[in-house]
């Protein structure tokens, strides 16, 4: 796979038009692994509008669990690189009042149109045309949030901001301690969610994490 | 697609537990090579290179674009790999949906496209809007953010969650009359 990143990476270079100080092996990476994202994604229904407004209306919970797992193991494979030396980990800053508001907004956006910004990708791809005005609309709701920038930050994110903030930060533990007790809570959380759910269906409980299609 | 073709499609996917550890993986690999998977940020730099197209200049006054890289990056390629994910996965399990109505939302709201594609268009202003105001979306800021065990993306995770929830009911709630 390797030999074939440059191939790929210099027809991507092309197409795009960029020449020069474009690392081609990084593109091609990324490209690579947005194609498995958006495949795994496909693959268990996250892009499917059904399957997430359900998941907001608490009447399936299968994206909950698929994408609360991707977390737990995530977390758990990151610090496990992390301690090896080698992991590009970068924490967000934490200011309240926009990760909050701005968090709001988009669950709003989330229930109007069924996808997240990933998603939407994703399901356009699939060839849903409202997933295609949804990635429209996000072009120009990003493109409003930067003309407005200028009064947006001394509101939002100036404010009670402090900085890159971990939970081993705070705690003062090891990260791969931290990774490793919330994987443990996520999963049973997770084993919860498909406890419920299957006994509250019991038809549709075929097989453990069996998707139904409803 | 019909209902039955649908119903066929829905059981033909990946079971969450498969496709939970698969993504986990993913996103470990990601940040073993070049970073957290992210895509939110994204669409500003298509908005940049956008702006740059029509020749205005506010690629580099707009204080919030010339933060942005000028060209291609890792990060950036994510974009167009999911849209190509998407389609190559649909394509291969013969689940490409070429609708403009999903089923759930014609079974509340009626089959008028503009209806569906108007509150497509906003949701999608909202979901952008917001996550470039938190600097996240689902897969930055809770997907690879809460992963890193950063507060912001658990405080994140928790906003969208509290008025999707809230949306959603009231979207779908019983019809009083």
């Amino acid at each position: 796979m390797t030999a074939s990143y440059p191939i790929i990476a210099q027809a991507v270079v092309d197409t795009v038009g960029v020449v020069g100080g474009v690392d081609a092996r990084a593109i091609a990476a990324g490209l690579l692994t947005g194609i498995a994202f958006g495949a795994i994604l496909q693959r268990v229904g996250a892009s499917s509008y059904e399957m997430i407004v359900n998941m907001l209306r608490l009447k399936d919970l299968t994206v909950m669990k698929f994408f609360f797992l991707a977390i737990a193991v995530g977390s758990l494979g990151m610090y496990v690189v992390d301690s090896a030396g080698t992991a590009h980990i970068g924490i967000a800053p934490l200011y309240l009042l926009g990760i909050t508001v701005g968090g709001l907004i988009f669950g709003v956006g989330w229930a109007l149109s069924g996808y997240c910004p990933g998603t939407s990708l994703v399901a356009m791809g699939e060839g849903k045309v409202d997933a295609a005005i949804t990635v429209f609309g996000g072009l120009v709701g990003a493109l409003t949030l930067s003309l407005t920038w200028d009064w947006i930050r001394p509101a939002l994110v100036d404010p009670l901001n402090y900085g890159p903030k971990s939970i081993p930060d705070i705690l003062g533990v090891k990260p791969l301690l931290v990774a490793a007790v919330l994987a443990a809570i996520i999963v049973a959380f997770v084993i919860y969610l498909d406890h419920i759910s299957t006994g509250r269906k019991p038809a549709a409980g075929k097989a453990h994490g069996t998707p139904v299609g409803r | 697609m019909e209902l039955a073709e649908q119903q066929a499609a829905a059981k033909k996917r990946m079971s969450w537990l498969l496709g939970g550890i698969l993504l986990g993986l993913l996103n470990t690999f990601a940040v073993g090579t070049y970073g957290a998977l992210g895509v939110s940020r994204n669409f500003v730099v298509i908005d940049e290179f956008l702006v740059r197209l029509f020749g205005t200049n506010l690629a580099t006054t707009n204080s919030y674009l010339s933060l942005m890289p000028t060209q291609v990056d890792w990060l950036f390629m994510i974009l167009p790999g999911m849209v190509i994910g998407g389609f190559l996965a649909a394509l291969l399990t013969g689940t490409l949906n070429p609708r403009s109505v999903p089923r759930l939302w014609k079974s509340r709201f009626g089959d008028s496209k503009p209806k569906r594609f108007a509150t497509a268009f906003a949701g999608g202003f909202l979901l952008l809007f917001g996550a470039r105001i938190a600097g996240g979306c689902t897969s930055g800021h809770v997907l690879s953010g809460a992963a890193q065990l950063a507060i912001a993306g658990f405080l994140f995770g928790a906003s969208i969650f509290a008025s999707g929830i809230v949306t959603a009911k009231l979207l779908y709630r019983r019809k009083a009359s």
